[in-house]
């Protein structure tokens, strides 16, 4: 295959072309309720054209029929050509790289008959379902895949890489009448079948949370002191401060940069954060980006500072910075742009925990797990699972429909303590941007504490 | 590529039905209100359903030549762990479809340079000194065939498109984005990109000026982008398959009215002019509308083949699928309407926008406009309830606008709110696949920092 890509690669006529082609084999189980819903296998292929000529845009071509691969590589070319710039488009230096990366399968899921997931995923489902009269509904899904790319650009780079991938996740409905809550567990690795088992205890936990929820008042509107769980401070770091650091958002744009030029203070000296893509079996793990750049991890924020901004070749070039291996595509149907990888908030001192973060807390908020976030850059939402009520120090009542309001210019700020028990999210899930969703990403936190942040409802 | 596969199914299974679909899509894409990026995207794909042994299994397949010995194969597999299903595929007899225009010739024939001078036109219009303007302009055409064992066939060609302007202003740490968008079968008109133009120009400068938020609960205008979050709960749990599991708040109301009697919805895959729009849905069953919620009692759920075939009722024609899965219930177009509003939504995209707020502010002395909450669609959405931080919404006192509000959260639940609606705006508009005018709602939680 790369000695094909590097064929339609050398014909081509434009002054830069690189080609993608992936082939993915996935299974997928899915049960609602008692009811099997679906169990399949699918394969998945097709390519991704990329052309650059000087003085012109880009051109882009997506297919799944590789026999038009030379004819693509031409479209490529022409749409290239139809688009004028005066101010033309530089790629930053990137060491042309040839490799083949196989990431540990971890038990192969391909491997693994399709009624062996069957059982499995009935396994956790009916752990929900058996809770309590109370679960009306479950939704359970297990999703496997391995995906098999190659990259070859005209600058000499070739690539094969293997990314397995791993989800199981699942939903419990509680129901009392009128009243209905939900419960959301899910594991999401890029690693094998093995990384999924032995998790019924967890799923029992979400139906019964599911349950007790049916019974918790939905918290009070208003600012308050907030705890965040590693898992919501993870989600929180991503859409806080991730989405900004995405160097797409900047580099076009003058006020923006100046809004994030690098050295300005965003947090207090014991907030660190970073976004680390080589890191080993996370979600967002990949040995290189879509443009063939080593991933790394790449320094965000150093004691409270902005130090650096995840890039890829075209936002470098424009900001004199080096690429970072943030150029993520979600599959051959689409360019890589600039995403986050695994993103973390460093742990603070060793031996600090929840019970110092807590202490002085006379009336606050607990807020824990997370349903997801979403960010218009300066204002961004992030859903808890559920919360719980802090009154004098101590862990007090379950609240329900805990979504806080953060501002990236404030809420940032307010970090005042970060708990020393790091640890990795293992969600599954991922991360939308530019009509690109879901993408693998992942993230980790310690325990955070907030001294105000806005909490929606009644007021 | 339909046939072929069928006579391959039969026999080796009791029934089986195909979607086999092709698209093509021309995208033209300007970032910081240059052109960056033009590209082509091609893909076509099979999916396979059967019934064997009374189970059901499916199979999917991108591949240019499919094997199709292979994808029955896959899809019996798949039947072998699958659920016992009394599912009747349509007949040939039903296959009278009705007559709806899905392919427009201007869309499908417009150039690049069509594409590309529509965009720079937006860009020009919107250029503005302290913004950065991104325009994307997509075109897709598609085809699409239906079949089943039974007989049953369809197929059309469909255009869509969708032409898409996003501003962003950034004045020192203050961020503020507007974003609108046209999405048609057929091309805009100038008159529809006058409309994108001076609905972003309308939100753009009465956001430059930001007000401190109210707190409490208050009267709340929400726009048709902004009822997103109160209409979420309501596509949930007017689907067929969240009434069979349980979870269905409406589930056993039907004829019941749970919502302001003004208030009716439907499901109409027979409007003009729309990309959602078709003649047969993806399972062979002929396009009808469907009355979701009628006069506020709430009327039909919507089914596909087999929620229809477990809740013992008929198919609504919301059968939609993808290359790789099996069939689901998905909705087509769905259109607000006041009781009184005998109008289709229709061709009303170029509607003249009355101001913001549709012409519902005047009597509200302290409230907001809400155009784009945050995190729509992440919290417990079934229960009716949301909360969410506001993306763009602009303070009302004495029937004016203030000014934006930043920094505030509103929260509520859908099935309270819509018991009584304040009013229904003159601003009725398409948005995506949904047509709703702007509404007032009373009490309203907005709590601030």
């Amino acid at each position: 295959m790369k000695d094909r890509l590097a064929a339609a690669v050398k014909q081509s006529r434009a002054g830069y072309t690189e080609i993608r082609v992936e082939r993915t084999w996935s299974s997928a189980v899915a049960f609602r309720g008692r009811r099997l819903e679906t169990a399949t296998v699918s394969e998945d292929q097709g390519g991704f054209v990329r052309v650059l000529n000087q003085g012109c845009g880009w051109g882009i071509a997506s297919f799944t029929s590789l026999d038009d691969l030379p004819e693509m590589v031409a479209r490529a070319n022409e749409l290239s050509r139809a688009v004028r710039l005066d101010e033309p488009i530089r790629l930053a230096e990137s060491a042309p790289q040839t490799a083949d990366a196989v990431l540990d399968l971890d038990g192969d899921v391909r491997g693994v008959s399709l009624s062996e997931k069957k059982t499995l995923l009935d396994g956790y489902n009916a752990a929900m379902l058996a809770v309590s009269n109370l679960i009306v509904d479950t939704q359970a899904s297990y999703r496997d895949e391995v995906s098999e790319v190659w990259y070859v650009n005209s600058e000499g780079t070739s690539l094969y890489q293997l990314r397995p991938e791993v989800v199981v996740s699942g939903t419990a409905i509680g129901r009392r009448n009128g009243s209905i809550e939900k419960g959301l567990e899910s594991i999401g690795l890029r690693k094998g079948w093995n990384s999924v088992q032995g998790f019924e205890n967890q799923f029992r936990i979400v139906a019964r949370r599911a349950v007790e929820l049916l019974d918790a008042p939905r918290v009070r509107g208003g600012a308050y002191p907030v705890i965040l769980d590693n898992e919501l401070a993870g989600v929180f770091i991503h859409e806080a401060f991730g989405h900004l650091s995405e160097a797409d958002f900047v580099y076009e744009n003058p006020q923006a940069r100046e809004m994030m030029t690098l050295g300005r203070r965003f947090g207090k000296p014991a907030l660190n954060v970073g976004d680390n893509g080589a890191a080993q079996g996370l979600r967002g793990t990949l040995p290189y980006d879509d443009e063939g750049t080593p991933t790394q991890d790449t320094a965000l924020i150093r004691e409270g500072i902005l130090v650096g901004r995840l890039h890829s070749r075209e936002t470098a070039a424009k900001l004199g910075e080096r690429p970072t291996g943030n150029a993520r595509a979600i599959s051959f149907r689409h360019p890589p742009i600039v995403r986050m990888t695994n993103t973390y908030i460093a742990p603070g001192k060793a031996g600090v925990g929840f019970q110092d973060l807590i202490r002085d807390i006379k009336l606050g908020v607990y807020a824990c797990g997370a349903f997801g976030g979403q960010t218009m850059l300066e204002n961004f939402s992030f859903t808890a699972g559920w919360g719980y009520m802090i009154r004098d120090g101590r862990v007090a009542e379950l609240v329900k429909d805990v979504v806080l309001a953060g501002n990236l210019f404030q809420t940032l700020d307010r970090i005042d303590h970060i708990a020393g028990d790091f640890t990795w999210n293992q969600m599954g899930g991922g991360c939308g941007k530019g009509g690109q969703f879901p993408l693998p990403v992942t993230e980790g936190a310690p325990h955070v504490r907030i001294e105000e942040a806005l909490i929606g409802g009644d007021v | 590529m339909i046939e072929p596969l069928l006579e391959r199914a039969r026999g080796k299974v009791d029934n089986a039905d195909a979607l086999w679909r092709r698209e093509e899509q021309t995208a033209v894409a300007f970032e910081s209100g240059r052109l960056k990026a033009a590209g082509i995207s091609e893909e076509a794909g099979l999916n396979l359903r059967v019934l064997a042994g009374g189970r059901m299994g499916v199979a999917g397949t991108t591949a240019a030549a499919p094997d199709v010995e292979a994808l029955v194969a896959r899809a019996r597999a798949s039947a072998e762990l699958g659920e016992l299903v009394d599912l009747a595929f349509p007949d040939g007899a039903a296959s009278r479809l009705p007559s709806i225009p899905t392919f427009f010739d201007r869309t499908a024939n417009a150039s690049l340079d069509d594409l590309i001078r529509m965009g720079k036109l937006l860009v020009e219009r919107l250029s503005r000194p302290d913004c950065q303007v991104n325009v994307s302009v997509e075109r897709e055409v598609a085809d699409t065939a239906v079949g089943n064992t039974a007989g049953a066939r369809g197929a059309y060609r469909a255009t869509g498109i969708a032409v898409t302007a996003d501003v962003t202003r950034i004045a020192g740490d203050d961020v503020l984005m507007v974003y609108d968008q046209y999405v048609g079968a057929d091309m805009p008109s100038d008159a529809d990109l006058e409309t994108l133009v001076r609905s972003v120009e309308t939100r753009l400068t009465a956001a430059l000026k930001v007000v401190t938020p109210p707190d409490g609960a208050l009267p709340v205008v929400f726009t048709p982008a902004g009822l997103a979050a109160v209409i979420l709960p309501l596509e949930q749990a007017l689907s067929g398959k969240t009434v069979l599991q349980g979870s269905s708040p409406l589930a056993g109301k039907v004829g019941e009215t749970v919502f302001d009697e003004r208030l009716s919805i439907i499901d109409d895959p027979l409007t003009p002019g729309r990309p959602a729009s078709r003649p047969v849905d993806d399972e062979c069953v002929p396009s009808r509308a469907t009355g979701l919620v009628e006069r506020g009692k709430v009327g039909r759920f919507v089914y596909d083949l087999e929620t229809a075939a477990r809740a013992k009722t008929q198919s609504t024609g919301n059968g939609r699928r993808g290359v790789f899965g099996k069939p689901h219930i998905g909705y087509t177009n769905v259109l607000f309407r006041m009781a009184s509003d005998g109008a289709r939504g229709a061709a009303q995209h170029a509607a003249p926008l009355p101001g913001l707020g549709g012409g519902l502010i005047d009597s509200i002395d302290d409230g907001l406009i809400v155009d784009d909450l945050i995190g729509v669609g992440q919290g417990n959405v079934i229960s009716g309830a949301f909360s969410h931080p506001v993306g763009l919404a602009y303070r009302v006192q004495r029937g004016e606008v203030t000014g934006r509000v930043k920094d505030a959260a509103v929260a509520g639940n859908a099935y309270d709110l819509l018991k009584r609606i304040g009013g229904f705006g003159s601003d009725g508009r398409w948005l995506g696949s949904r047509w709703s005018p702007s509404m007032l709602l009373e009490g309203v939680s907005v709590a601030r920092r």
